[in-house]
């Protein structure tokens, strides 16, 4: 094939450097775009390699592994409701019941920390849950953004949230 | 209320799409859906990966039901997907109506639908419920409105595992806290070509969002699709996720436009000359692979929006993604293919539309 107008070869597959490349793959590792050319059969034969990106399991257990303590005293712990140990939760990064959420704190914590760089629920509440959780949760949120309104120096903005944190918390000695 | 009472039939789905294909919406020339889901398991009862035939079973029949109960829409049909076959789950899948896992799963588990294929309630997948709205375009604030009313119906119904520290408590912790996933699907075939696209994924990652191929997790990228989504669920609300989200989109789309805009003014005619060329092998080529396929139409996608092209509707460029896709050409076939068999199918299918769109338009 010629050149094409693009300046670009029209490519040949970059595995065996015969065919015609006619499958164009991207791939995305962290912030990394890599782009491959290669004709169909190098395509198939590469595939199994390309699926290895490592899967958001793996991730999950190596982050795991580097973050949940080994506690010793946790080694030990067994859900009583599903049967899980912290263990097994350690290797496979899935947790058996919901109640290993009260079971696994200590473990977790340091976890959710680290992957989402909170520990604390502020979205939104069942509503059965009760008003009282709604309240603590908007005030949460609130205060959230008087920090970012301080932050931006809007201080218009943050004199109308504190406005809103007083009344909804019902105690105008609080600050925050 | 019941759901559909005549079963569905996973080929007469392959004669419509969802209307989130249909190419409308704010951005929709970059912006191709915007879709939001949300993970809910049930109080009281083992996460799928500790629960037993009879647990999975339970939960399967009691989470439709309530589902059933919820009143979410008139025209919701029920599929349970462990009676369908590989062909038909992975139609499924195409089709952004469950996930891979899903349809790779195991045992007792369905999916629920509308006729538009805005909705759909996946049951019995990595977590007991995932509640799932897509729509066409830059629309996020409207998922996430559609999606907010229907976790609120059935939270009526069923008692969700939930704590005031944690949230929704969910199988992952990776999900925990909203359970929410927003992810917005991009067209991005100029920051590509130019190789500004890394450039986009280190903000986009700076803002603790991630960036993915079509079909999700560990999925390679292809005709420069390209899903944003968040990535953290625990400390921020839902509508502050979506804020950031919202605030990143249009600097993306931008930049891609302004892409498109550097090519055109330096390089017109190499432009003009590969879209037509793509446009052309689609229109002649008697065999096309299905990553060959993503190419040409991304290619012969930017030349509509840049009115190289004018005789194809984006909602037929739109479809044309998802129909030549290996489930939905071996369900319009009506049997099983081999991949030479589908290469030439497609093409054979995607001359018949092409010409078909173009008689239309005269
Ligand atoms: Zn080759
Ligand atoms: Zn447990």
């Amino acid at each position: 094939m010629p050149e094409s107008a693009w300046g670009d070869k029209i490519m040949k597959c970059e595995s065996c450097n015969k065919k015609h490349a006619t499958v164009h793959l991207t791939e995305i590792v962290g912030a990394v775009k890599k782009e491959r050319h290669l004709c169909e059969e190098c395509a198939q034969s590469i595939n199994t390699q390309l699926t290895k990106i490592p899967s958001p399991t793996e991730i999950l257990t190596s982050l795991i592994n580097q973050v949940a303590p080994e506690i010793s005293e946790m080694s030990k712990i067994v859900c009583p409701v599903c049967g899980l140990s912290y263990l097994e939760f350690r290797s496979h990064g899935r947790l058996g019941c919901p109640m290993d959420y009260t079971i696994f704190r200590k473990g977790l914590i340091p976890l959710l920390e680290k992957m989402h760089g909170s520990t604390q629920h502020v979205g939104k509440v069942p509503s059965r849950a009760g008003r009282e959780i709604i309240r603590k949760n908007e005030l949460m949120q609130l205060r959230n953004e008087l920090n970012k309104a301080v932050e931006k120096e809007d201080y218009e903005k943050a004199a109308e949230l504190r406005d809103r944190i007083y009344e909804l918390s019902g105690d105008t000695s609080e600050d925050q | 209320m019941s759901f559909q009472a005549t079963p569905v039939k996973i080929s007469d789905l392959a004669d419509n799409t969802g209307e989130w294909l249909r190419g409308t919406g704010p951005e929709s020339d970059i912006v191709i859906s915007s879709r939001i889901r949300l993970a809910r398991n049930v109080a009281r009862f083992p996460f799928l990966s500790r629960a037993n035939v009879k647990q999975k079973k339970e939960l399967e029949e009691v989470v439709r039901d309530k589902i059933r109960e919820a009143e979410i829409t008139s025209d919701l049909r029920y599929i349970n997907l462990a009676e369908i076959n590989p062909v038909d789950r992975l139609f499924l899948v195409e089709r952004h109506l469950i996930s891979r896992e899903h349809a790779g799963g195991e045992g007792e588990r369905g999916v629920a639908f509308g006729r538009s294929e805005t909705i759909s309630l996946m049951v019995n997948e990595e977590d007991h419920l995932r509640i799932q709205v897509i729509r066409s375009g830059f629309e996020l604030r409207e998922a996430w409105k559609t999606i907010d009313e229907v976790d609120n119906k059935l939270e009526k119904k069923l008692n969700y595992a939930y704590s005031s520290r944690f949230g929704y408590l969910t199988a992952c912790p990776t999900n925990v806290g909203t359970g929410m996933r927003a992810s917005v699907m991009l067209h991005l075939p100029a920051l590509g070509m130019t190789h500004h696209i890394e450039k986009v994924f280190n903000a986009v990652m700076k803002l603790g969002l991630v960036v993915r191929g079509l079909y999700g997790e560990g999925t390679q990228v292809s005709g420069d699709l390209y899903q944003i989504s968040n990535q953290f669920t625990l400390g921020k609300s839902e509508k502050e996720i979506i804020e950031i989200i919202e605030s990143v989109i249009p600097r993306i789309t931008s930049y891609e436009r302004m892409a498109r805009k550097a090519l055109i003014s330096e390089n017109k005619e190499q432009l003009e000359d590969r879209v037509w060329r793509s446009y052309g092998m689609l229109k002649v080529a008697r065999m096309i692979s299905s990553e060959e396929i993503m190419h040409l139409l991304s290619q012969v996608r930017m030349g509509v929006n840049l009115g190289i092209i004018n005789d194809i509707e984006m909602k037929t460029l739109n479809e044309l993604f998802i129909f030549t896709l290996p489930g939905h050409l071996q369900k319009l076939e009506g049997r099983e293919l081999t991949s030479l068999q589908r290469n030439i199918i497609r093409a054979a299918y995607v001359r018949k539309r092409l010409e078909k769109a173009e008689s239309l338009k005269g």
